[in-house]
C-alpha cells in the first residue's frame, strides 16, 4: 500500500514545527519577542505581499511557541503556565535623559578660572586629641574655639568681650551666607531672580505696546528679527483621564455653588408664605418682639410685665 | 471632544440647577454607570463613560454626536438647554406645570402658556423659575420659565402669560437639522 500521497498531502496541510532559516531567528522569550534578521526575499515579496508577510509571521510565531514549550512550567488552576526567563532584549528608555543641573555661580567661576574640584574628607586629624574628628557637625572641629576651656582675649578688648560668643556668631554667619547663596542659585536656575523678572516685565510691556496701535499691530512696520507674539495657549483636562477625578471636581463645584448662593442671597426665601411673619409678630406683640409675646402667652401677667421692662432695648 | 473647564461646568450646572435644583447631584453621582459631560463643537453631551471611551477614537471632524446632547454654548459663552435634555430634566424636575389638552398644541408650536391653558402647577413655584411642562397625562412636553409665582397667578385674567416658552418637543421636527 502506497501512503506517500497521503503523507505528502498531510505534510502540505500542516507545516513543519521547526523553522529553518539561513540566519536563525533570535527569540527573546522573556519579552515574548522574535527578531528575524534574514534579508527580505524580493521575489516572494513582489509576487504576493500578503502571503509573504503571513508566512513570515507564521515562522516567527512558530519559533516563539517552540521556545515557550521548552520552558519550565508551573501548574495553576487554568492549566500549566510557562515561567518566562528575564528578558534579554534592551528596550530603549521611555523617558528622555534627565537634564543636567544648571551650574551654580561658583561652578561657573571655577570653570572659567580652571579651578579643579577637590573633595574634602568629612574627618580631620586632631593633633591634640590624637584622633580623627568631624570637620563639622557633632563635636566638629569648627566648634573648637567655642568649646575650649581657656581662650586668648585680644589686647584692649572690652570688659564684656565674650570670645565664645564671637566665634559662635562668626560660624553662624558663615552658615547663613552659604544658605543664602544656595537659595540664590536655586532662584537663578528656576529663572526667578530679579534680573529674570525684569526681563519678563520688559517683554510683557513690549508685547502690549506692539498691539496698542490703531490697527492693533496688524499694519505696523516689522523690524528685522522681530518675533511673533504668542498668546497663552489654552490647556484642557485630558479626555481619557479616570472619570472619578472629574466626578469629584464636579461635586465640589456644585457644593461650592450652593454655598455661594446661600452667602449672596439676602432676599426672603421663595418658600415663604403670603403672611409677612415679621410684620405679624410686631402687630401681635404691639411692637415688643417675639420673645415677649411667647413669654406672655406661656406665663402670668407679672412675668409679662417684667419682660416688658427688659424687652425695651 | 473634551471635558468642560470649570467656568463652563459652572454655567451648565447653574442652568440645570434652575430646573432640577439639588437633584443635579444625581446626574453626576449615578449608581448604575459613571456618566460625564463632554464638549464637542460647542455642544455639551451627557454621556456614559463607556461610550465616551469609544468616542475618543473618532476624529473630531467625524464625530457627529454622542450620548445625549444637553445643549449648546452660544458665542458669548451662555448655555442654551436643548429639548433633547428633557428626559433627564423631566425626571428630576423640582417645579412642574401641567397644561390642559386644548393648550398642548399651542405650546408645541412654540407659544407661551397662557392662564386659560394651565391645568395644574406645583404649589409654591416662585417667579422666573425654570419649570417642566407636562400634559395632563403626565407626558413631558417641554420646559419654560414662570412669568409669575403661583400665588400671583390666582388674580390674573385668562389671557395672561404664565410660563415663557423655552423648548418643546415640537422642536424635534422644527429644528431637526440643528438640534443634535
Amino acid at each position: 500500500m502506497d501512503v506517500s500521497g497521503i503523507l505528502a498531502s498531510h505534510a502540505a496541510k500542516y507545516k513543519s514545527v521547526t523553522v529553518e532559516k539561513e540566519t536563525p531567528l533570535e527569540v527573546d522569550a522573556g519579552s515574548l519577542m522574535v527578531t528575524d534578521l534574514n534579508p527580505i526575499d524580493e521575489e516572494s515579496y513582489n509576487a504576493n505581499l500578503e502571503e509573504h508577510l503571513q508566512s513570515l509571521a507564521r515562522d516567527g510565531a512558530q519559533a516563539l511557541f517552540a521556545s515557550l514549550f521548552t520552558l519550565p512550567t508551573r501548574p495553576s488552576a487554568d492549566g500549566p503556565l510557562a515561567q518566562l526567563p528575564p528578558p534579554t532584549y534592551q528596550l530603549p528608555r521611555a523617558k528622555p535623559l534627565p537634564k543636567p543641573k544648571p551650574p551654580t555661580k561658583w561652578e561657573v567661576f571655577a570653570s572659567a578660572k580652571g579651578i579643579q574640584k577637590k573633595v574634602r574628607d568629612k574627618k580631620e586629624w586632631d593633633e591634640e586629641k590624637q584622633e580623627w574628628v568631624n570637620r563639622w557637625g557633632r563635636d566638629g572641629k569648627n566648634k573648637q574655639l567655642e568649646d575650649q576651656w581657656i581662650t586668648e582675649v585680644p589686647l584692649h578688648a572690652d570688659v564684656d568681650f565674650d570670645p565664645r560668643k564671637v566665634a559662635r556668631d562668626e560660624r553662624k554667619a558663615r552658615v547663613a551666607k552659604n544658605e543664602k547663596q544656595r537659595d540664590q542659585n536655586l532662584a537663578r536656575a528656576a529663572g526667578k531672580g530679579p534680573r529674570e523678572e525684569r526681563k519678563r516685565d520688559i517683554e510683557k510691556t513690549l508685547a502690549t505696546t506692539r498691539i496698542s496701535t490703531a490697527s492693533m499691530g496688524k499694519f505696523d512696520k516689522k523690524l528685522d528679527g522681530e518675533k511673533k507674539v504668542r498668546g497663552v495657549k489654552r490647556k484642557f483636562d485630558p479626555t481619557e483621564a479616570p472619570i472619578d477625578h472629574e466626578k469629584e471636581a464636579s461635586l465640589a463645584l456644585i457644593s461650592r455653588m450652593e454655598s455661594d448662593s446661600k452667602k449672596t442671597r439676602r432676599e426672603p426665601q421663595p418658600e415663604e408664605s403670603v403672611l409677612n411673619v415679621r410684620k405679624a409678630v410686631r402687630f401681635a406683640s404691639k411692637g415688643r418682639g417675639g420673645i415677649a409675646l411667647g413669654r406672655e402667652s406661656a406665663g402670668g401677667r407679672g412675668r409679662g410685665r417684667g419682660g416688658r421692662g427688659r424687652g425695651k432695648r | 471632544m473634551r471635558p468642560l473647564t470649570e467656568e463652563e461646568s459652572k454655567v451648565v450646572f447653574t442652568k440645570l440647577a434652575n430646573y432640577i435644583g439639588k437633584n443635579l447631584v444625581h446626574l453626576i453621582d449615578r449608581t448604575d454607570e459613571p456618566y460625564c459631560f463632554r464638549l464637542q463643537k460647542d455642544r455639551v453631551y451627557y454621556v456614559s463613560e463607556s461610550s465616551m471611551r469609544l468616542g475618543i477614537s473618532v476624529a473630531r471632524p467625524n464625530l457627529v454626536s454622542l450620548g445625549t446632547c444637553f445643549g449648546k454654548f452660544s458665542k458669548s459663552g451662555k448655555f442654551k438647554l436643548h429639548i433633547t435634555a428633557l428626559d433627564y430634566v423631566a425626571q428630576y424636575a423640582k417645579y412642574k406645570v401641567w397644561i390642559k389638552p386644548n393648550g398642548e398644541m399651542p405650546f408645541l408650536y412654540g407659544n407661551n402658556i397662557v392662564k386659560a391653558h394651565l391645568g395644574r402647577i406645583t404649589e409654591d413655584t416662585p417667579e422666573h423659575q425654570g419649570v417642566v411642562v407636562f400634559s395632563m397625562s403626565d407626558i413631558p412636553l417641554g420646559f419654560g420659565v414662570t412669568a409669575r409665582s403661583t400665588i400671583d397667578t390666582r388674580k390674573l385674567d385668562p389671557t395672561a402669560i404664565i410660563v415663557f416658552h423655552q423648548a418643546d418637543v415640537g422642536e424635534y421636527l422644527r429644528d431637526e437639522d440643528t438640534l443634535f
